[in-house]
């Protein structure tokens, strides 16, 4: 790339920061308009059953995605993959803008967030996930900067990184298995509870981080794949695509496992998988989310054509949120001993107030990412 | 130090709610808000229909899940009667609690009104609570969940422990017909026209509700979750049972190629209830 292309390159960076700003302010001002005059009323939640909703699936997505970054950045320096040296600044510092976008999120939705800050840690809650989960994405938070801090020093090299990037492993690994944890020790919901859920969400995790490694690559370079360094075209086209059909063939076991056994089970919860199967979303999931860009990656027309890898990536993106949508209302969806008044099946429609915290955390994410892209030069390693 | 206990003879139970409004009015709560509930179902299909109910307070567990992932301390279990309390102070409402208890028994006000008109509209609190009826009892611990809770916090059962726990030391049995022990018993238990509730202390051999539990096999519901409940139930099969969880869903039977025969009992009524209170809220 000359100094024009660069130019134009932190033109457009600016813009998408720009954007994204402009979108926070919009969609932010009117989410804390609606928290102000309503409350959490402003949420389509209720005491029938249905307690976590949209905002913790965008907090839960978010972070699952900023683990699957970190534990790859942290894998490929373990094992000195140095073909994944141009993509290791943009994964970490990805990782640290998917967080502060899902922990935002997250802010919004509990009911005492600036307590949380100081009750949480100093509560020594040893029995509950949820202590042990903040207590790992605190500890996981600062070896990312301590990572990023070093990646951004020149002259870095891959051993000497070696262990403080398995420190960053297993800080990542701890935050998704007790994400998984939180969900697979209830066991009175049976479409939740299971041994096998924190494996499961690490394998989401990674799938998640490839995937917005490979589009966020991207549109670090508009989009323009004639901009990108050789050696990160090379590893697009030569390992990312394999790794990528890898993770969405085990998420996909996963989820035809899961979805198999429960049709099948005639345990009270497991109900919910029926009333999934008659859903459009599923299959929207698993043949346009999940199989589509299976195929485009697995045939040789398409693994190496940016139009394809982006679409690939983009779709497993939604995928994943569809599934974390699913899994997380799907456990809730039957009424815990509500009575007459309840219904056999819970419904669930996020409202407005709800979609929109979404796109706070897009928003946010995005802009937090344009900005790292412009001042940190992540694509510049290569 | 007592474990303060409640025994339920559904063979007795009428289904009146006098213990639902009591435990309202006695500990000001709100539409929705029913600590002490009474869930009504119906088994079977037309026309060997039986209408049941099934009186459903906190079960105040002696290992109970909402205490184990409270990761703030916030819901405790008092080691001095048993009880299972909120501390309305270190709550952050977060809601794990609510995900965590099997049996329902644990709210979250802030969401929609559960009526119109909202009543928290009708009588707004000044100082940060969810509401301010014109009529309250006095009794406000926040730190025992006791009293009208703040925003932004889960509420739950207290077994009256502003009563409970002023009872004499030692006491086996907190009975309503005793006249110098009446004010300390639950609110539930106190108005219970059939005296269908027993309360006393399950670590007395001699009390009543431990005679209750032996002679007539009291059982505890969802056992086999490993909360062990702290209130028990009675059923000599005359009248409401200790149901199944899917026993009190509305029916809709599946229709997919994968569904299990028998898969839920026919409650169309209460589907169509329930449509149309989704419909309103809607």
């Amino acid at each position: 790339m000359n100094i024009e292309q660069t130019r134009r390159l932190s033109e457009k960076q600016f813009a998408i920061m720009f954007a994204a700003l402009c979108g926070l302010l919009v969609v932010g001002g009117i989410v804390i308009h609606n928290l102000a005059v309503y409350g959490h009323a402003a949420f389509n939640l209720d005491n029938r059953g249905l307690f976590w909703g949209l905002p913790i699936i965008v907090y839960d997505y978010f972070l699952l995605t900023s683990t699957g970054l970190a534990m790859i950045a942290a894998l490929a320096i373990v094992f000195n993959a140095e073909e994944f040296r141009p993509v290791l600044k943009r994964a970490v510092w990805l990782a640290l803008a998917g967080l502060v976008g899902g922990v935002a999120v997250l802010m919004l939705e509990l009911g005492h967030p600036l307590r949380a800050l100081w009750a949480i840690p100093f509560s020594f809650a040893f029995s509950s996930p949820l202590y042990w989960k903040v207590m790992a994405v605190s500890f996981y938070v600062v070896s990312l900067l301590l990572l990023l801090w070093r990646l951004l020093t020149p002259g870095w090299t891959m051993p000497a990184l070696r262990t403080h990037a398995l420190i960053t492993l297993v800080l990542a690994f701890a935050v998704t298995a007790i994400a998984g944890v939180v969900y697979g020790s209830q066991s009175f919901r049976p479409f939740w509870a299971s041994g096998d859920i924190p494996v499961a969400f690490f394998f989401e995790s990674l799938l998640g981080g490839l995937a917005f490694i490979y589009f966020f690559s991207y549109l670090g370079y508009a989009f323009n794949p004639a901009l990108m360094p050789d050696n990160l075209r090379r590893l697009f086209d030569e390992r990312m695509p394999a790794l990528l059909s890898l993770a969405i063939f085990i998420h996909l076991l996963f989820v035809l496992a899961r979805l198999t056994s429960g049709l099948y089970g005639n345990l009270e919860g497991l109900q919910v998988w029926q009333h999934l199967a008659r859903s459009p979303l599923l299959y929207l999931e698993l043949f346009v989310g999940l199989l589509l860009p299976l195929v485009l990656l697995m045939l040789p027309a398409t693994r190496t054509r940016p139009w394809a890898q982006i679409l690939a990536s983009l779709l497993v993106m939604n995928a994943l949120l569809i599934a974390r949508f699913e899994y997380i209302i799907g456990g809730q969806l039957v009424p815990l001993f509500k009575g007459a008044w309840a219904p056999d099946l819970l419904h669930y429609a996020p409202s407005a107030t709800e979609w929109l915290l979404l796109l706070v955390a897009i928003f946010l994410s995005n802009a937090v990412n344009a900005f790292g892209e412009m001042r940190l030069h992540l694509g510049q390693e290569a | 130090m007592a474990k303060w206990g409640m025994v339920i003879d559904l063979d007795t139970c009428t289904g009146c709610q006098a213990c639902t409004t009591a435990c309202t009015m006695e500990n000001s709560r709100l539409p929705g808000e029913s600590w002490q509930d009474v869930l009504f179902y119906h088994e079977g299909t037309y026309p060997n229909v039986k209408l049941m109910w099934f009186p459903r307070p906190c079960m105040h567990c002696e290992n109970p899940s909402c205490v184990t992932v409270c990761p703030t301390k916030a819901t405790y279990k008092d080691p001095e009667g048993g009880f299972v309390l909120m501390d309305y102070n270190r709550c952050i409402g977060c809601k794990y609690c609510q995900i965590a208890c099997p049996y329902g028994v644990r709210f979250s006000m802030d969401e929609r009104a559960f009526v119109k008109p909202d009543i928290r509209q009708v009588f707004p609190s000044g100082d940060g609570r969810q509401w301010n009826p014109p009529y309250q009892a006095p009794q406000d611990d926040p730190g025992r969940g006791i009293g009208i809770q703040p925003h932004g916090v889960v509420s739950k059962c207290t077994f009256c422990y502003h009563k409970v726990s002023q009872a004499p030391a030692g006491v086996a049995d907190l009975d309503e017909d005793v006249p110098e022990l009446k004010e300390y018993v639950p609110a539930c238990v106190r108005v219970c026209p059939p005296k269908a509730r027993f309360f006393g202390d399950l670590d007395q051999p001699q009390s009543t509700v431990n005679r209750l539990i032996a002679d007539k096999r009291g059982v505890r519901l969802k056992d086999e979750t490993g909360n062990k409940p702290q209130v028990y139930y009675l059923s000599g099969g005359a009248t409401a049972a200790v149901p199944s969880l899917r026993s009190m869903a509305a029916a809709t039977v599946p229709t997919g190629p994968f569904s299990p025969p028998q898969r839920a009992p026919d409650t169309g009524a209460i589907a169509a209830h329930s449509a149309d209170w989704t419909a309103d809220q809607a």
